[in-house]
């Protein structure tokens, strides 16, 4: 839970713009917005999971439920 | 030492979400989201340990269990609220994050209700 993950999101994003040019260029643009997507579901996917963890440790902290 | 890891952590996102911005508008919330739940995280920890001492005065001075028990459901209610609203406000959302703000007061009020309750019944005892 260091701030590598920030990094991690950072870098999917990097590579998805620069896939996205190297696609488009290349003339597969229905690819690039399929690699957008893509990369956009999996970096939700990881933050999904780091706010249910959130949720977790502040309802056993503070027995909410 | 904890300090320079929170301020150390907020300066990094705050950069990082300038980059990404540029990069792709789309992550920069999701970073951000990402961001704030990890300085939580790293928060609940201080905050258990001032929960640990809550208890032991609770313990000395006798006050009602359970009262002390909404008042922590409170804390947390608030504490989630305030992460919801900030990042839809962060996000640009203002209506969105006066709606959570709204059904964070409600449900705190909800839970306040046994508190005002049980203040009644002191103060009707206390009328002669």
């Amino acid at each position: 839970m260091g701030i590598d993950i920030i990094f991690k999101i950072v870098g999917i994003g990097i590579l998805t713009a620069v896939s996205n040019q190297v696609l488009k260029y290349s003339g597969k643009d229905e690819i690039a917005t399929l690699v957008t997507l893509a990369g956009v579901v999996v970096v939700l996917l990881m933050v999904i999971n780091m706010i249910s963890e959130l949720f977790e440790t502040v309802k056993d902290l503070f027995s909410l439920y | 030492m904890e300090v320079v890891k929170i301020v150390g952590i907020g300066i990094i996102l705050s950069i990082v979400l300038v980059l990404i911005k540029q990069i792709k508008p789309e992550l920069a919330t999701v970073v951000l989201v990402a961001g704030s739940v990890i300085m939580l995280t790293i928060i609940l920890k201080y905050f258990a340990n001032v929960m640990s001492v809550f208890d032991v005065i609770i313990n000395k001075t006798g006050i009602n269990k359970d009262l002390f028990a909404i008042v922590l459901k409170i804390v947390g209610v608030g504490y989630l609220i305030e992460f919801g609203a900030n990042v839809c406000v962060d996000s640009g959302n203002n209506a969105i994050a006066d709606k959570v703000l709204l059904g964070g007061k409600l449900i705190i009020l909800i839970l306040a209700m046994p508190i005002i309750t049980s203040l009644l019944d002191v103060v009707i005892g206390l009328i002669p």
